[in-house]
């Protein structure tokens, strides 16, 4: 069964969004209640049929007709491109706008326009999430900002970024009054923030994710990345031994993507010119698709250990909910804004 | 000085987390936290012996650079927002003829409960020009605190008997006047004299304001709690006894919960009432100093500038200076100071700014009083000291 269009719940009030690599979520407040939307952060092109398109429309699977091609967006785009054993085309790659797709803006376009729609009241907030630059390099990010900024305002809303680690923080550790670091992995980056009393103090990205494992483990497999990302999300779990080919493989990318970003966490706060005076132990959260695999948790706590990590942490747990906390502390920002 | 304001002015961050820790809500806790930390960099953890000569430095440096504070110098604490407000979760557990019980342990003894005219009042938009709310209100806006000053017995076990007939003919005179909404008598009991739902003749000509609405006669608009309590002559503090304090803490904090008042709100009568005949404040002055606002829960608010000064041109003398003792009231050069730079955003001299002001109450007064949004001057309450 096809996923249906997602019927937009935008009340007029305001709107968090997480305009990740892999997926872009967003989160509304109503009833009191936070609810979330999902798409998929990819699309794919079929050869154009009336009877293709009949179909598409009868499920309810978001599409749109491009020339001699149709074009499915956001998560039903995937199983597509399985069916045809071809690769989903990605707007967004390690965090930003994917500079080898001239689609891109177009097509984030269209998935955000399925998710939040238009604003719905003038001066409606809308929050979303930028990465932070990476680790001792440039700020090479205003462009993917500015244009993601232009999307958003052309749909009437009154447009804010958050950094992502950031948002991890607003949505997770109310409990300390937002002091701790917030990590998101997601498809393209890591994003760190270490907030205290809800300021930033220090942030930065780690440019491996999700993607670099599934890459690695589709060039050591020779298996479509896609394929090797339904299997990552589907099947893989920390603290198994392997027969399977592809799950040996992933186990390695994803080791070597944890002992990359601890030892970037590490060298991020020892090198720090000025770090918070911390009355306690902090609290470090883990949040993003990356972080979902049975055992995540554990195997990136055992790695800061053994890493000697300079800031005392009172416990590294997962966020409740993975993939939607970082819209989430979007949507927190908005709605406390001051 | 409360516990938060010691925190508060010791270190700053600290006081931050201190009161962000007391906001249940994580959406006003948030706005709270980045409020509260705008343009605040937090604490840096440093080598001791940079600390000690940076310390040296700012000392010498501060004494040397600095100019002495003035009353201007006061002026961004006092035009911050105030923070989220924390209300706690307070429910009746039970009610009977004879009273009610509550999940904090209060008990409002309700044998005497009248009602009075319904309350209904507008208040002034103080943000549009003291505009009047189109809407009219019911729900109380606030507390105004007062003391009965009434002929009180010594508190001792042997004048039980007497202590207890005071109190019974204090209960029936108030009722009668409908003078308070609650009493709390020297036992710490809570006895209901006004129903909630009307207005007790508790405050008389009175001006509060909380940041966006001024409420002028607080009859209608607040709540008046008195206690059982007397200023004796050359005594600058009535005497109020803990069994008194815990049912004021208790009595507030439910009246807070049910009606969601800001603790700015919950003022004493010294700091509300005025007398529009000479335009001087501090017509009736119970609680002038000496409210023990943190025991009951509450922020000191004798900080808070007074709207009566600072919005509409009223004085203060010497009568009412005694009254308050050495200590004058932050809140008044608080709201002298934002009078000074209003008059000075409109090019006015400060004299100038003051009649401005005072014309304003001149035109507001009569009228509400035409549209029946305050009634006329009603204060039963007991006058201690005037300055007419």
């Amino acid at each position: 069964m096809p996923q249906q269009q997602p019927q937009i719940t935008n009340n007029g009030s305001p709107v968090g969004l997480d305009v990740g690599t892999s997926r872009i979520v967003t989160a509304h407040r109503v009833d009191n209640e936070f609810q979330y939307q999902t798409q998929l952060n990819a699309f794919v092109n079929l050869p154009y049929s009336k009877m293709t398109e009949n179909v598409l429309s009868k499920e309810r699977v978001l599409h749109s007709v491009q020339g001699s091609n149709i074009v499915v967006h956001g998560t039903e785009s995937e199983r597509f491109a399985d069916l045809l054993r071809v690769e989903t085309r990605r707007p967004m790659s390690r965090g930003v706008l994917n500079p080898d797709e001239p689609q891109s803006l177009n097509q984030i376009q269209k998935i955000i326009e399925s998710l939040a729609g238009p604003a719905r009241a003038k001066g409606q907030k809308l929050y979303f999430t930028v990465p932070a630059a990476a680790a001792g390099a440039d700020d090479s990010l205003t462009y993917h900002e500015a244009s993601l900024r232009q999307i958003l305002t052309d749909f009437g809303y009154d447009v804010h970024s958050i950094n992502e680690g950031l948002a991890v923080v607003y949505a997770e550790l109310e409990s300390t009054n937002f002091t701790g670091i917030g990590v998101s992995c997601g498809g393209g980056l890591c994003n760190v923030c270490l907030s205290y009393l809800s300021v930033p103090v220090l942030s930065f990205s780690m440019n491996k994710g999700g993607d670099f494992i599934d890459s690695s483990a589709a060039g050591a497999t020779g298996d479509l990345i896609n394929r090797i990302r339904i299997t990552k999300e589907d099947t893989f779990h920390f603290n198994g031994h392997f027969a399977d080919k592809t799950l040996q493989a992933l186990s390695v990318y994803y080791e070597d993507m944890i002992q990359a970003l601890v030892g970037s966490m590490k060298e991020a706060f020892l090198s720090a010119k000025s770090l918070p005076k911390l009355a306690r132990p902090i609290p470090l959260v883990l949040s993003g698709g990356t972080t979902m695999p049975k055992g995540f948790r554990g195997r990136f706590e055992k790695a800061l250990l053994a890493s000697d990590f300079p800031i005392a942490l009172s416990e590294v747990r997962l966020a409740k909910n993975p993939l939607e906390s970082t819209a989430k502390g979007a949507l927190v920002a908005a709605l406390s804004e001051i | 000085m409360a516990l938060s304001g010691k925190l508060r002015n010791l270190q700053p961050e600290r006081y931050v987390d201190w009161r962000a820790k007391r906001i249940s809500d994580p959406i006003d806790k948030l706005q709270y936290l980045r409020r509260g930390m705008k343009d605040r960099n937090p604490p840096v953890r440093r080598p001791v012996w940079k600390r000690l000569s940076l310390g040296a430095f700012v000392i010498v440096a501060v004494s040397i650079l600095l100019p002495a504070p003035s009353h201007r110098q006061m002026l961004p604490e006092t035009t911050q927002k105030p923070s989220p407000e924390t209300y706690s979760n307070i429910w009746l557990v039970e009610e009977s003829d004879r009273e009610q019980v509550f999940s904090n342990g209060l008990r409002i003894d309700k044998r005497f409960s009248v009602p009075n005219r319904p309350r209904s009042y507008q208040a002034l938009d103080r943000k549009h020009g003291m505009t009047p709310s189109p809407d009219w209100r019911s729900q109380p806006a606030g507390i105004v605190f007062h003391t009965t000053e009434s002929a009180l017995a010594p508190f001792e076990a042997e004048k039980n008997g007497a202590l207890k007939r005071i109190s019974q003919i204090l209960i029936a005179s108030l009722r009668d006047n409908r003078s308070y909404h609650f009493l709390i008598d020297r036992f710490g009991r809570v006895f209901r004299l006004v129903e909630e739902t009307s207005a007790a003749n508790h405050a008389g000509n009175s001006i509060w304001a909380d940041q966006n609405w001024a409420y002028l006669n607080l009859n209608s608009s607040f709540l008046g709690i008195s206690f059982e309590a007397q200023t004796n002559p050359g005594e600058p503090v009535p005497t109020i006894n803990t069994a008194q304090i815990h049912a004021g803490r208790i009595l507030t904090e439910m009246l807070r919960s049910k009606y969601r008042i800001p603790g700015e709100n919950c003022v004493t009568h010294a700091q509300v009432s005025v007398n529009p005949s000479n335009m001087r404040i501090g017509y009736h002055t119970d609680w002038a100093r000496g409210f023990p606002f943190a025991a009951l829960g509450l922020d000191n608010n004798y900080g808070l500038p007074l709207p009566s000064l600072s919005d509409f041109g009223f004085q203060y003398d010497d009568i009412f200076r005694q009254a308050i003792g050495p200590d004058l009231w932050k809140g008044i050069p608080r709201a002298e100071s934002q009078r000074e730079l209003e008059a000075a955003s409109h090019h006015r001299t400060i004299a100038g700014q003051r009649r401005f002001l005072q014309e304003r109450y001149r035109k507001l007064y009569p009228a509400f009083k035409l549209t029946g949004a305050i009634e006329e001057t009603t204060d039963a309450t007991t006058t201690t000291t005037n300055n007419q």
